[in-house]
């Protein structure tokens, strides 16, 4: 098999799968106007890292052996569409094969098969993880409905029958195979929920619910971002659906449960935060053109502003390098980034975020909610005047000053940005989560050892006395 | 005819407005400034047989507190009108003062709305030619709410100017021949907008208005070339604006509350020691919105033309607390609901038959939560905080009494420095006067 080009894979996604958005089947992704965007984008990372030898395959399966695989992978899925994130699924899997190989040497070889065969036939997964869950507090044994977690309803000889949802599932109609995998820890006696397989978009029984980010104006210029990098999420139904032992990956084993939903969520932020420091430089960049545009780049109170936001994006970008540094390398020589850097990480820049984005919109001011469209802009009978009306400091045109603001409410007072606010401090396990696995990799004896000596309960090392104690 | 019904009809008045590079010719024709007029219209349906709080100028603090219930719970052309009204009804320019009554009189007697028009862009509205009759202005005027449909603007200058030609401020009827109007508006674009349950009722259009070779009669003119009082009419509605934002702020703030706790219970993790911390940090945010107000009200005082205002140190106070903290209270909010405030079905797939009944059953939580009830809140969530609306609630808001830093500013200069110096002395023993 060959790499797709991005018309390939336009056609690939018209499969027969049951596919809904705003209550209507959709037959073809790539000819609806609210999904014809996110399978363009896609479509341009299949063009962009398109060959036609026939060993060549996108570096987001490539499995890091080293830093340099894993910073070179990451670089890659930085010009990539968020497909290449969600197939981070595979690296999950790829993550826990030796683990699986303990309870069934099938398990990793299934795991390494499927791998294969993605990168192979270059198609794109989904990470579907979160279970509609039903009354948070109750085991999924516990629930009215037993089909609020994902669970296996009947085996056959060459495979299980499952039933459930999952929410959430970001690109979920883009992607060709939903890896399913438990939302979390599994007891005894819930060893029906404890299951892990990849079930092909277009599975019977499977149905795919879709809300989007993208613009629904005629006109998407004023969205100069989400009108290109928008992203459906999908509710994916199982309604009896079959899969087949070969795309098995986890069968009832409940002490396993919890090994695949950690791993997930490592790759899930970790895709996030690689390009954190990017992101937030772009922020700085910003404040620093909106403060050029309305005339005000060198007073000392935006001074003090830059300022801060600099710090933030310092900050970001040294969380995800630590993260890199302190990788670690499992049984089967794969190289993961460090969780505890992974979550720290996370958590302080969506803390933080919000707060970031506040400043930026007291930079822009009202305008930011009020600017006229370049359709505006174009119209013969108010356009010309609008140019003037328009116009920013420092030589600041209209058209760019319009740009500045079409591009900041797009991304963070608009569709787009409501869903980056709600679902970045939320993918990969809430702001919570983080701070349970940040404490859980953090070596707490470690710090508790030195605050011992520090304050004299236990003698310190030689040469290691009590200067420094509050460096 | 019906008061809404004249209404309707008074908006086909020529006026000239532009939505997305497009004229409309007619505003109640088009489907997004329809859900304005809509909006609109139901204030005229309550106030038809009923006085307006719009046109009162309050006399007392219970006045004040009576009129600001009223405002919240109607139209934003409402609050927009009573800026107005207030703004001319207390102006006391001696040569302009009983010009500006009769203009509140006409309005009240039309039941007319109106809007402020104060932000200046690049080309400030100044006076360009003088007539016997009048004046003939040029400009252009930011943010101008509702511009589109109302019946006329009070444009006033931004704040003080140096320049008399910039010193002008009157009203002007939106159909009159030179104003043209570039609208924005938060309606949502969906064919089927059920799933956007407040912005499909409540989205009144944004404007940027130009003002080209504008003829003033001078019975419209409420300043002219007074550089010393030009600030004062921009003054009068900020002060005004300023107190509907801090009122409407915990009202807010209380829905927040609201939204997350409701979410919470139907998500079953009400009582999760995490999510009790935060609903906790809202309710205590909530409370300050609402002591903020409360104490500004107490406060309360007759000012400038007897119209009684809130305590300004108090107000500009809850404003800057409520602004600086009100991101992170959406954030707790986002953070108790889940991710299905962004993934939530819309009421249209719950319509279909094919996956309806699938949807209800896996947005329900548990015997006594619907499905449906459900994936309500979601959607009220998301579009009171995380789409197009909320975007627009958050940044106007926001920039209410100025930008962040201002706000604070302005708790500082209206403190009563003086006694919290002399309670610091006596605490530090000093009897001296020295500073």
């Amino acid at each position: 098999m060959a790499m797709m080009t991005g018309d390939q894979y336009r056609k690939s996604l018209v499969d027969g799968r049951r596919s809904y958005i705003d209550g209507e089947l959709v037959e073809d992704a790539s000819a609806h106007p609210l999904l014809r965007g996110a399978v363009d984008m896609v479509a341009g990372t299949y063009d962009r890292f398109y060959s036609e030898d026939p060993d060549a395959f996108h570096p987001m399966y490539l499995i890091p052996r080293s830093r340099e695989d894993l910073e070179f992978r990451m670089e890659a899925m930085g010009r990539s569409d968020m497909t290449a994130g969600t197939t981070s699924s595979c690296m999950a899997l790829v993550e826990v094969a030796p683990e699986l190989a303990r309870l069934k040497p099938e398990y990793r070889e299934r795991v390494y098969e499927f791998i294969d065969y993605c990168r192979a036939n270059d198609i794109r997964c989904s990470e579907a993880i979160t279970d509609a869950k039903g009354d948070r507090v109750k085991r999924p044994s516990r629930q009215f409905d037993p089909d609020v977690y994902v669970h296996v309803v009947d085996r056959q000889r060459d495979g299980i029958v499952i039933s459930g949802a999952k929410l959430h599932i970001s690109a979920a109609p883009l992607c060709h195979e939903q890896v399913v995998l438990p939302t979390k820890a599994m007891k005894p006696g819930e060893e029906e929920y404890a299951v892990a397989c990849s079930v092909p978009s277009n599975a019977e029984g499977l149905h795919i619910v879709n809300t989007t980010n993208a613009p629904r104006t005629e006109d998407q210029r004023h969205f100069p971002l989400s009108s290109r990098r928008n992203c459906p999420e999908g509710l994916l139904i199982f309604d009896n659906v079959f899969v087949p032992s070969e795309r098995v990956f986890l069968d009832g084993e409940t002490s396993h449960a919890a090994l695949l939903a950690h791993a997930l969520g490592l790759w899930e932020r970790s895709s996030g935060i690689a390009h954190v420091g990017d992101a937030a430089d772009r922020l700085v960049g910003l404040a620093n053109l909106l403060a050029e545009a309305n005339g005000g780049s060198e007073r000392k109170d935006i001074r003090d502003l830059l300022a801060e936001m600099a710090i933030f994006a310092t900050m970001c970008r040294a969380g995800w390098e630590a993260a890199v540094k302190n990788a670690k390398t499992n049984a089967d020589g794969t190289v993961s980034p460090a969780s505890l850097y992974v979550s720290a990480t996370k958590y302080y820049n969506h803390e933080l975020h919000q707060r970031m984005v506040d400043i930026l919109h007291d930079l822009a001011g009202p305008l930011l909610v009020t600017c006229p469209t370049v359709g505006d802009y174009e119209n013969d009978e108010v356009g010309a005047d609008l140019g003037e009306h328009l116009a920013g400091a420092s030589g600041w045109t209209a058209l760019d000053r319009m740009k500045l603001l079409h591009y900041l409410r797009d991304t963070t007072a608009d569709t787009y940005g409501g869903w980056t606010q709600v679902a970045g401090p939320l993918s990969g396990g809430g702001q919570f989560a983080q701070r349970l696995v940040a404490l859980r990799n953090y070596d707490l004896a470690g710090a508790t050892r030195k605050a011992r000596q520090t304050v004299g309960l236990d003698p310190s090392p030689a040469g290691d006395e009590q200067h420094g104690a509050f460096a | 005819m019906s008061a809404a019904e004249r209404y309707v009809s008074s908006l086909r008045d020529g006026r000239q407005v532009w939505l997305d590079g497009r004229r409309v010719r007619d505003v109640t024709e088009q489907v997004l400034l329809r859900k304005s007029v809509d909006w609109v219209v139901s204030g005229y349906e309550r106030y038809d047989a009923a006085p307006n709080p719009a046109f009162v100028v309050p006399a007392s603090p219970v006045e004040l507190r009576s009129q600001l219930e009223q405002l919240l719970s109607g139209d934003r052309s409402l609050t927009s009108t009573a800026a107005c009204v207030t703004a001319l009804a207390t102006h006391d320019d001696s040569a302009f003062a009983e010009r500006a009554r009769a203009l509140v009189d006409e309005a009240k007697a039309d039941d007319l709305r109106m809007t402020p028009a104060s932000v200046d862009t690049a080309k400030p509205v100044r006076v360009v030619a003088r007539r016997p009759d009048g004046i003939v202005v040029s400009g252009g005027k930011y943010h101008v709410l509702g511009a589109a449909v109302v019946h006329r603007l009070l444009v006033v200058p931004n704040g003080p100017v140096d320049e008399p030609e910039q010193a002008v401020a009157f009203t002007v009827p939106v159909n009159a021949p030179g104003v043209r109007i570039v609208v924005s508006t938060t309606a949502p674009r969906a064919v089927d907008d059920r799933h956007y349950p407040v912005s499909r009722r409540q989205s009144i259009s944004e404007a940027l208005v130009m003002l080209d070779d504008v003829f003033i009669p001078d019975e419209h003119v409420v300043l002219d070339g007074d550089t010393a009082g030009s600030g004062e009419l921009a003054s009068t509605l900020e002060e005004v604006e300023l107190a509907v934002a801090v009122a409407a702020q915990a009202d807010r703030s209380e829905l927040v509350l609201g939204l997350a706790q409701s979410i919470a219970e139907m998500n079953g993790t009400g009582g999760v020691a995490h999510i009790q911390e935060k609903l906790a940090a809202i309710a205590v945010y909530a409370k300050m919105c609402r002591a903020g107000w409360e104490a500004a009200l107490a406060g309360a005082r007759a000012g400038k033309g007897g119209a009684v205002r809130p305590d300004e140190a108090y107000l500009f106070a809850a404003k800057s607390y409520g602004t600086r903290s009100y991101s992170e209270m959406t954030y707790y909010l986002h953070d108790i609901a889940g991710g299905a405030v962004i993934t939530a079905p819309t009421i249209a797939d719950l319509d279909n038959p094919d996956i309806g009944e699938f949807c209800r059953k896996y947005m329900r939580t548990m015997e006594n939560v619907s499905g449906e009830d459900r994936i309500r809140i979601f959607h009220a969530i998301r579009d009171l905080t995380a789409d197009t609306f909320g975007g627009w609630d958050k940044v106007t808001n926001q920039a209410i009494g100025g930008n962040m830093q201002r706000q604070r500013m302005g708790a500082l200069h209206h403190s009563d420095l003086g006694a919290a110096k002399d309670r610091a002395r006596r605490e530090a023993g000093i009897s001296s006067n020295s500073s």
